[in-house]
């Protein structure tokens, strides 16, 4: 599975605090789900390892080119508490073109498994006493992918930013998440 | 060999440099905060034109994070288009006044609408109201869904609304939400009903 940790490089994502970024925290706990998913025998690779820029269009064509499982797009910002866990909102999808898929809804064939991997991590981040909030909605490059994709936000309220950076909030996270994916490994066909 | 007096200047002229630099760097990052955070925003009513009404205004609430319908007194034209940009406004009105439910940087504002057809419109938005959008996922979608809402509340039959920014295409609002696809108004209903 292919996890992207959001922003990076000249596009810093939200502005958490004063040289509190949304990209760096992205990859942090990017980092952090590979190792938990790595632990329980899943393939995982980072879309971006630094802090490099990416545009929208090139991640999705990275994710579509390997044939990944799964795509986990993180994202970290203002306001609440919590995570966020969003799988696509589609119009009607439109026909494929031969064995071409149209790029806005791309994703409309892996829409139900997306909506499944997102009930379940939702379902884990409750466990482990996350508040959680489950959303379809408009978010790029989500139904650009062909294979299921979520996008996850860890929610903060300016006052409470450190709780973030705390690396036992981001570990807890990252387990909940890989354990839903673990959960999920048949229906999305990850390799070992 | 140089002079000891001048060395002395050249070294004051450097540390001069070097603090003006810095200066400048924290001055533009604050600036930066600022604007993210909508700190700057002023309020701006919509322009006087058309009839006064009473309208309803999908407003976004950060505070608990839910969009709810409120009524406000707006100038309401007869055309479709400059109704639909009336209504739009409205909302903004709601959003640059001092203190905001969901905060938007000045000069917020929304250009022009066109209708492609009947069913289709164009919303051509100022480079503030997305340069200056603060930048979260959910955030974003708020500002977009409260907009779309309020434009099918007041301005019936349209099925399809895309947004632009100073007239061109962008991908998202602030690095999230999408702005290359066109919003089927019905799915945005959908997800208006979750924020409710």
């Amino acid at each position: 599975m292919l996890i992207d940790p959001s922003h990076g490089g000249d596009d810093k994502g939200a502005v958490l605090a004063p040289k509190i970024f949304e990209k760096d925290l992205t990859l942090s706990l990017a980092r952090l789900l590979r190792k938990e998913l790595e632990e329980r025998g899943i393939s995982a690779r980072l879309l971006r390892d630094s802090d490099t820029t990416i545009s929208l269009e090139h991640r999705a064509e990275l994710c579509n080119q390997q044939h990944e499982a799964l795509y986990i797009a993180l994202h970290a910002a203002e306001p609440g508490r919590g995570v966020r866990v969003y799988s696509s909102i589609l119009a009607a999808p439109q026909p494929a073109v031969g064995s071409f898929l149209p790029w806005d809804s791309a994703q409309s064939g892996a829409i139900a498994r997306s909506n499944a991997v997102a009930r379940s991590i939702s379902r884990e981040l409750q466990k482990r006493d996350f508040k959680t909030l489950e959303l379809q909605a408009f978010l790029r490059p989500l139904n650009n992918i062909v294979a299921p994709a979520i996008a996850l936000e860890m929610a903060t309220d300016r006052a409470d930013v450190k709780s973030l950076l705390n690396s036992k909030v981001q570990s807890a996270v990252a387990a909940a998440v890989a354990s839903a994916v673990e959960q999920n490994r048949e229906r999305l066909g990850a390799r070992r | 060999m140089i002079p000891r007096h001048f060395q002395i200047a050249i070294s004051f002229l450097l540390l001069a440099i070097l603090i003006a630099g810095i200066f400048i760097i924290e001055l533009r990052h604050s600036e930066e905060v600022k604007t993210q955070q909508g700190l700057a925003a002023a309020p701006e009513g919509p322009e006087a034109q058309g009839k006064e009404e009473t309208i309803r205004v999908l407003v976004a609430y950060d505070d608990d994070l839910a969009l709810r319908w409120r009524t406000t007194q707006a100038f309401m034209p007869d055309e479709r288009d400059l109704r639909a940009r009336a209504a739009l406004r409205a909302v903004l009105a709601q959003y640059l006044q001092t203190p905001s439910p969901h905060p938007l940087a000045k000069g917020a504002d929304i250009k022009d609408v066109y209708f492609l057809n009947p069913d289709t419109v164009i919303v051509d938005t100022t480079a503030q109201f997305a340069d200056g959008h603060r930048s979260g996922a959910l955030l974003e979608e708020m500002t977009l869904t409260s907009l779309i809402e309020t434009l099918n509340a007041n301005v019936p039959g349209i099925s399809k609304v895309k947004f632009l920014v100073e007239g061109r295409e962008r991908q998202t609002l602030a690095g999230h939400a999408d702005l290359v696809s066109f919003y089927p108004v019905s799915a945005v209903h959908e997800l208006a009903r979750e924020f409710q």
